[in-house]
């Protein structure tokens, strides 16, 4: 019977993984796909090499592929464990999948997992209903979707995150060995350094369940085994699959940590205004998630936290707190944007391990509120086990309908979609949201670019945010190798035939630059995501 | 949790199929509401109909700018889209969608309007500012001193937005001072100035400073700090020429002032 189910939440995880990999291929490339991208190969050698004997561990070995201060080559300011998976994934699937699609194969294959996790999670505490509407409404974020669909981190941190809070919670079973959760602890760590806020949603978990079970000695010998496994695996997994750590590992944590407590504040608009110095609103995430997740997700997390709250008395597995630590994580993760001084950039991005506790609060809401419709109109008269099973076909699905018609509604260019709340794309672009980031969509201009150009002769085009992609584009057979990069600034204006404009606020002095080169201010096409201008088209004239 | 027998037991279900029915609907209906193509090709054939050399074209939401220069771009030189302020422009063209309205049309009622699959076009007409010199134009002749990297006429982006300004980034601690020795002035000297540089603005933050001197005497002082976009200054003055000095000044390095100016009748 637990196999029959397991199949269940294994069968969501592949059409999860399947969506991802097929959405993605109207995705364009992100800038930072391609910097993790060619160190995840040089990752993915290094360690082929190092098995094989055709080097050694040695300190020289490591600095080159691995060393370098944060910002410089080999992308030290981030873990390696995705970094390294796309490397692997690129040299293993490269000839079946294409060259993208192979780089991103991971993070279709771990938003997979995630639904996995969440129906696991869901099953265990709740039942099969509310595990698969759970694991369906993660799969019908729009936003998260997209994002598991790229080469970065982003989406595998949500994954990560999740499977360190799942088995954490697994392992306070009172196991004699809890090493799963300090693996996947250091796994989380070896994906973001976000991972490091993790130990505050465990640790005060730990000491509530702890004291609970035994006043303020049981806060040290609750599951003390456990606390061990978090404090000595965590670190040495991340240290095991990060050799940059392996001969300075305190000079080099300390620099991973201080590049991004001291990160730049990149350009984001948010309500009308373009934010890149603290202080930040304070409500930056919650009004940002509020607008990127389906609204009747919402909704449904809405009922299923009330549930949990007014009927806290028989809230499942209570030694274990499970509601509670799905709460603590959800606040972890998106506490710190609460304060007005952690970067903004990139918006919900930087916060999605909140998202499969809501949508685990939305699964159990909308499960509990079909049955509750069912059991008030079976006290009123006689229901058929059809009429019964109609009713809650009916209410959970249209939740799950809503969710699937903005993330259909949302693709390829979902970072400048917002949820029917904001007003969709429009409405999004009416409040001042942020547009987009990253120069995703430049890949809807290239056939354009690529039917106008002439057959014959060189036409260089100023990209800008797109320009690392470019290179990309061309191998994928997307442009013809006659449009090549103009190059960056100014310089690239000048040498351009061709130019586009991304549009993002702080983007609009492209448009400048170009208008004084070209002579005019009309380009040659505007591409649009529901009426909103994403990426505009100059054609130098004559 | 609670009594299932009771109606309010089949409120949240309800509740929940109304939002959700609600989203599939006003998703998709969002997704359409941006009129098309077709719709601003029409409307762009009534503002061509009745174009004039010197009409200002606008577009409103300023999202939807690029959609708009797509269709009527041709009709507007890069120096109107830089323009100081819409004062000069006599008949003004709005083309709006979703309600919106542009700020150059606040206060304006509208000689003429039709809408068009959702693209409004208005028309306004009013009585123009008389421009009697504008400073970017009286470039040759000027007298610097001070120092710094300028002045120069750019088309820069102060803002979010573009402006044909006089840039300057003066040293930091001192005054780079732009004298115009016979400026012809009307009854007005009306002015905008700004940080130029999304990237400077946000590395730096103290603000910048600009004061204006008409004949030796100070007759405005503007602070323009990072978010305050182009801020505009009007300076009563005598019909006749004077020298007029702008005097721009930064405690900070790397801080690019950039400003315009016009003497109006």
């Amino acid at each position: 019977m637990f196999s029959r189910t397991r199949m269940i939440g294994g069968a969501l995880a592949v059409i999860t993984t399947l969506l991802v990999l097929t959405n993605q291929r109207d995705v364009g490339i992100a800038r930072d796909e391609l910097i993790y991208m060619s160190t995840g190969d040089r990752y993915a050698d290094w360690w082929a090499g190092l098995v094989t004997f055709d080097h050694g561990p040695g300190p020289a070995s490591v600095d080159k592929t691995w060393g370098g201060a944060p910002g410089s080559g080999n992308n030290t300011e981030h873990p390696p464990l995705i970094k390294t998976m796309i490397g692997i994934s690129h040299k293993l699937f490269h000839g079946v999948l294409g060259d993208l699609t192979a780089y991103r194969l991971p993070g279709a294959l771990l938003h997979g997992l995630l639904v996995f996790l969440v129906y696991s999670m869901v099953f265990q505490l709740w039942g099969l209903m509310e595990a698969m509407v759970s694991a369906m409404l993660v799969m019908l974020l729009p936003r998260a979707l997209f994002h598991a669909g790229l080469a970065a981190f982003d989406a595998p941190i949500m994954t990560l995150w999740f499977a360190a809070v799942y088995a954490y919670w697994r392992c306070l079973d009172g196991r004699r060995w809890p090493w799963q959760a300090g693996v996947v602890f250091g796994l989380a760590l070896a994906t973001k350094h976000t991972a490091l806020l993790l130990p505050f949603a465990l640790g005060a978990h730990y000491v509530i369940v702890g004291f609970r079970a035994g006043g303020l000695r049981g806060i040290i010998t609750h599951r003390w085994r456990l606390i061990v496994s978090l404090a000595i695996l965590g670190p040495l997994t991340l240290y095991v699959l990060w050799p940059w750590l392996w001969y300075a590992p305190v000079a080099h944590l300390k620099q991973w940590l201080t590049f991004h407590l001291t990160h730049v504040h990149y350009n984001f608009e948010y309500l009308g205004h373009n934010w890149n110095a603290p202080r930040f609103p304070w409500h930056v995430a919650i009004v940002t998630t509020l607008f990127t997740v389906p609204v009747a997700t919402l909704a449904s997390a809405l009922v299923g936290a009330s549930v949990w709250i007014l009927d806290r008395a028989n809230l499942p597995d209570k030694p274990r707190a499970p509601v509670l630590l799905l709460a603590l994580s959800a606040a972890v993760s998106i506490g710190p944007f609460l304060l007005g001084s952690t970067p903004i950039f990139g918006a919900e991005k930087h916060w999605m391990p909140v998202l499969p506790t809501i949508c685990i609060a939305a699964g159990v809401g909308v499960v509990w509120a079909a049955r509750s419709a069912v059991a008030f109109i079976g006290s009123r008269r006689s229901l058929t086990v059809t009429t019964r099973r109609g009713i809650m076909v009916v209410v959970i699905g249209a939740v799950l309908l809503a969710g699937a018609v903005e993330t259909m509604t949302a693709q390829p260019y979902a970072l400048t979609w917002y949820n029917a709340l904001a007003g969709g794309a429009p409405g999004g672009a009416d409040k001042g949201m942020n547009r987009q980031f990253w120069g995703v969509a430049a890949r809807g201009v290239l056939d354009v670019l690529a039917t106008d150009a002439p057959a014959e002769g060189t036409i260089p085009v100023y990209s800008h945010d797109a320009s690392p992609a470019w290179g990309m584009y061309i191998k994928e057979g997307l442009l013809p190798k006659w449009l090549p990069d103009a190059g960056w600034e100014e310089g690239g204006v000048k040498a351009s035939q061709r130019a586009l404009v991304i549009h993002e606020k702080h983007f609009n002095r492209h448009d400048y630059m170009i208008w004084k080169a070209y002579g005019t201010v009309q380009p040659m096409f505007v591409l649009r995501a529901d009426g909103v201008p994403i990426v505009s088209v100059y054609k130098r004239p004559r | 949790m609670s009594d299932r027998s009771r109606p309010v037991a089949a409120l949240p279900a309800v509740l929940l199929v109304a939002v959700a029915l609600w989203e599939v609907v006003a998703t998709r209906c969002d997704a359409t509401s941006v009129p098309g193509d077709d719709a601003w090709r029409d409307a762009a054939a009534e503002v061509r109909a009745a174009f004039h050399p010197g009409d200002l074209i606008v577009f409103a939401p300023d999202w939807v700018d690029p959609t708009g220069r797509l269709h009527l771009g041709d009709l507007i030189p890069v120096d109107v889209a830089a323009r100081m302020d819409a004062a000069r422009f006599g008949r003004i063209w709005e083309l709006s969608i979703r309600g919106a309205h542009h700020p150059d049309t606040a206060g304006l009622d509208p000689v003429s309007s039709e809408i068009h699959a959702g693209v409004t076009v208005r028309r306004f007409e009013r009585a123009p500012a008389i421009v009697l010199a504008d400073i970017r134009d009286r470039m040759l002749g000027i007298l610097t001193s001070g120092g710094g990297i300028g002045p120069a006429v750019e088309l820069a982006e102060v803002g979010f937005e573009p402006h044909r300004c006089i840039q300057i980034t003066p040293n930091p601690g001192q005054q780079s001072r732009i004298t115009f020795p016979d400026l012809p002035l009307g009854s007005e000297l009306v002015g905008y100035v700004g940080l130029s540089d999304v990237f400077t603005r946000r590395d730096i933050r103290a603000p910048g400073k600009l004061e204006v001197e008409i004949a030796g005497k100070l007759a405005a002082t503007v602070s323009p700090g990072v978010d305050d976009g182009w801020v505009r200054f009007a300076v009563p003055t005598t019909p006749g020429t004077a020298p007029v000095t702008f005097i721009a000044s930064a405690d900070a390095p790397k801080r690019q002032i950039c400003f315009a100016a016009e003497a109006r009748k």
